[in-house]
């Protein structure tokens, strides 16, 4: 592709929607502000730092191409992944590297300038080819290029500078520090070329609320700064240089989705309770700290499902007692005394290996995972335990246990709790003696005998996305079978009533930290069963408490009667959505691209 | 030291991919390799270097081998440039 032939045709490229909302402006894509780049001396004395400085930004960028080029192989195949091997080549030629570096120590000028001096050169020459297709190898030298500069700028320099007005800044990657430096107002939204839904950086531009798409791919090189474009957070497309009707339609949809979160957000502060006056408590699930004040500010009255596996993710090494203690101690602090479930350490399958030396399983989804890992790594577990209780002093903090499937594994868990008690004690370090433990309802065996599990806990919390994939023996990220995969089985309904209904008998509350509490199709039907505590992803705090406030509690009641009643997903979805159109109308955005009901990644 | 003449029949010639497919195969080697079209020699070794070459669909390239492991080398070019022709689709 070359970059003259997209100028001026609408382009069209599909990434992973993390963070909602429609961006329409010019493309900036970061690291093409180079033409910054002026030469400068540098003291004899600091000749070798800049040589290590280029040393670094070249490694930095080498480490960024192979991730594209590994995201590349697992979407696209290992051919399309091959420029990639060809970029790291030419940042690890003697030609480029080399004379870059031997440059900075004869001319003791910058990195930045030398190194830009060494490709351009080339760059020319490749001009100057007579052949087309060898020509057009510039644009690999000029992505090459971009990317060490990026990095050379990386310290000194975040996305957002340099941002000669509002604009949709484009870059392979986005680091937190560069995220959360950015000027809001100058930023329309984030495309990358790397990253997961659950990459920090995602989460940390949807608790900014700034539409971003991640994994788009090499798009940094099609991209001239300018270049209109239309970033859609909400089905993950990008659109460059979109026609005029293209425009005129999301910009309809935008305003439309503008007006609708404005109206939401006037029931921020207001509580979550339907009309008739039961409270429902509505909290957040999140996994950084950055997500708690968000979260807050939209109104959630704390964290119903707080995801402490990044810690153990961070870093090849298990994080000290005294690193979880720190950064638990800063989250419950942010909450002023709002409750939080902290979720004990859910790894599994390849997530596990490489602390716990899990070999390769043939069904991790049925392996070694959860709560399973605790009782062999009982060290690790006890040192969780140990730095929640700590923490636990200067809050509201309760513990989940997640993948529970037996009434022993919630024993040994109380067990080992209270052995670290009494470690506690025994060293006069204060904790909340009273500190509810609740069991994750996510495997099936545990759904079926929530009374017997009920009565060995404080409280249930719901997980659906398990608990959906387990019960109809779905994996749905394997697409033969995704289809398959339906929240509004009546088997999956089934159990969730008969959580509730075991828990209540037992005189514990049942809440719902899954995807389907943030589904707002789901709301009512699960006011309707008797559920406490909805969890839901910070993004759905209001629409959720908006349809919280404009129901009876008897009409959710009739209606769950009636959604138990049926005997097919199908039959439950058209009845839920016939509802939802009739009483919510004013939450649904016709546009075919837009289907209000989105599915989150848990 | 060894020498070999050859043609580039792929239809896109050396660029990116195939100069990248080259400059592996030959850093597989310990002997120095060079390749040199209309009289300019340049590393095998170094992608840049090929890249310069220009070596088009139809073009002629001596490629020169200097070292312990040379007919083992040239064997291995010899199977990427004519046999698989660079795996070119």
């Amino acid at each position: 592709m070359h970059a003259e032939s997209a100028a001026s045709q609408e382009m069209r490229i599909k990434g992973l929607a993390v963070s909602q909302g429609i961006a329409i402006g010019p493309a900036f894509p970061f690291g093409s502000g180079i033409q910054d780049v002026r030469p400068h001396e540098v003291a004899a004395a600091e000749v070798e730092a800049e040589v290590q400085r280029l040393t670094q930004a070249i490694e930095n960028a080498k480490s960024e191409l192979t991730r594209i080029g590994e995201e590349t192989q697992e979407r696209l195949g290992e051919r399309s992944a091959e420029i990639f091997e060809v970029h790291i080549l030419i940042l690890d030629d003697p030609e480029i590297r080399g004379a870059a570096i031997r440059r900075i120590r004869e001319e003791r000028l910058n990195a930045e300038w030398l190194f830009l001096q060494v490709v351009e050169k080339y760059e020319q020459s490749f001009s100057h080819f007579k052949d087309e297709y060898m020509r057009a190898r510039a644009t690999d030298l000029q992505d090459v290029k971009r990317r060490v500069i990026r990095q050379l700028q990386g310290a000194a320099k975040s996305p957002g500078d340099g941002l000669p007005g509002p604009a949709v800044v484009f870059a392979a990657d986005l680091m937190p520090s560069e995220t959360i430096h950015l000027r809001r107002d100058y930023v329309l939204g984030f495309a990358t070329e790397l990253g997961s839904r659950t990459s920090h950086a995602a989460i940390l531009a949807r608790s900014l609320k700034v539409p971003s798409v991640v994994g788009l791919g090499p798009v940094c090189q099609y991209l001239v700064p300018g270049t209109p474009v239309i970033l859609d957070g909400y089905s993950g497309q990008l659109i460059l240089n979109p026609a005029p009707e293209t425009l005129e339609r999301y910009e309809k949809t935008r305003s439309l989705y503008e007006a609708l979160s404005h109206k939401l957000a006037r029931s921020r502060t207001l509580p979550a309770r339907t009309k008739d006056g039961k409270d429902i408590e509505l909290s957040a699930n999140i996994e950084f700290f950055e997500e708690v004040q968000p979260a807050i500010a939209d109104g959630a009255i704390g964290v119903g499902l707080y995801r402490t596996e990044y810690l153990f993710l961070m870093r090849d090494e298990l994080p000290t007692e005294e690193e979880q203690y720190a950064e638990y101690v800063r989250i419950i602090d942010a909450l002023h005394r709002q409750p939080i479930i902290f979720r004990t350490f859910d790894l599994g399958g390849d997530k596990a290996q490489r602390h716990f030396h899990v070999h390769q399983e043939a069904n991790p989804f049925l392996g070694y995972r959860g709560v399973r890992l605790y009782s062999e790594r009982e060290e690790v577990f006890r040192m969780q335990l140990r730095a929640i209780l700590r923490a636990s002093v200067r809050g509201r903090v309760r513990i989940l246990i997640p993948m529970i499937s037996s009434v022993a594994e919630m024993r040994f868990c109380r067990g080992v709790l209270e052995s670290v008690k009494e470690e506690l004690r025994a060293a006069a370090i204060p904790f909340d003696e009273e500190i509810p433990v609740g069991a994750m309802i996510e495997v099936p065996s545990a759904a079926v005998s929530a009374d017997l599990i009920a009565r060995e806990c404080d409280f249930l919390s719901i997980g659906t996305n398990d608990l959906i994939q387990y019960t109809l023996a779905v994996d749905r990220s394997n697409r033969y079978v995704d289809q398959m995969y339906r929240a509004f089985s009546p088997s999956v309904l089934r159990l969730i009533r008969d959580t509730i209904h075991h828990g209540h008998a037992q005189g514990v509350w049942v809440g719902m930290c899954g995807e389907m509490a943030s589904d707002p199709l789901a709301t009512m039907a699960l006011i309707g069963m008797g559920l406490d505590e909805f969890s839901v992803s910070p993004v759905s705090l209001l629409v959720i408490k908006d349809i919280i406030r404009r129901v009876h509690f008897d009409e959710c009641e009739n209606l769950a009667e009636r959604v138990l009643s049926y005997s097919t997903a199908d039959e439950v979805e058209n009845y839920l959505s016939s509802v939802f159109r009739r009483k919510f109308r004013d939450l649904i955005i016709h546009d075919p691209n837009h289907p209000l009901v989105r599915r989150e990644q848990n | 030291m060894i020498e070999k003449k050859f043609r580039i029949k792929n239809k896109l010639g050396i660029h990116a991919r195939p100069a990248g497919q080259l400059v592996k195969v030959a850093t597989r080697f310990k002997s120095a390799i060079y390749i040199s079209r209309n009289g300019n020699e340049v590393n095998a070794k170094s992608i840049m270097g090929v890249l310069m070459l220009e070596a088009g669909h139809g073009s002629e390239v001596i490629i020169r081998i200097n070292g312990e492991d040379e007919f083992s080398a040239l064997e291995a070019i010899e199977e990427l440039i004519d046999k698989r022709q660079f795996d070119e689709e």
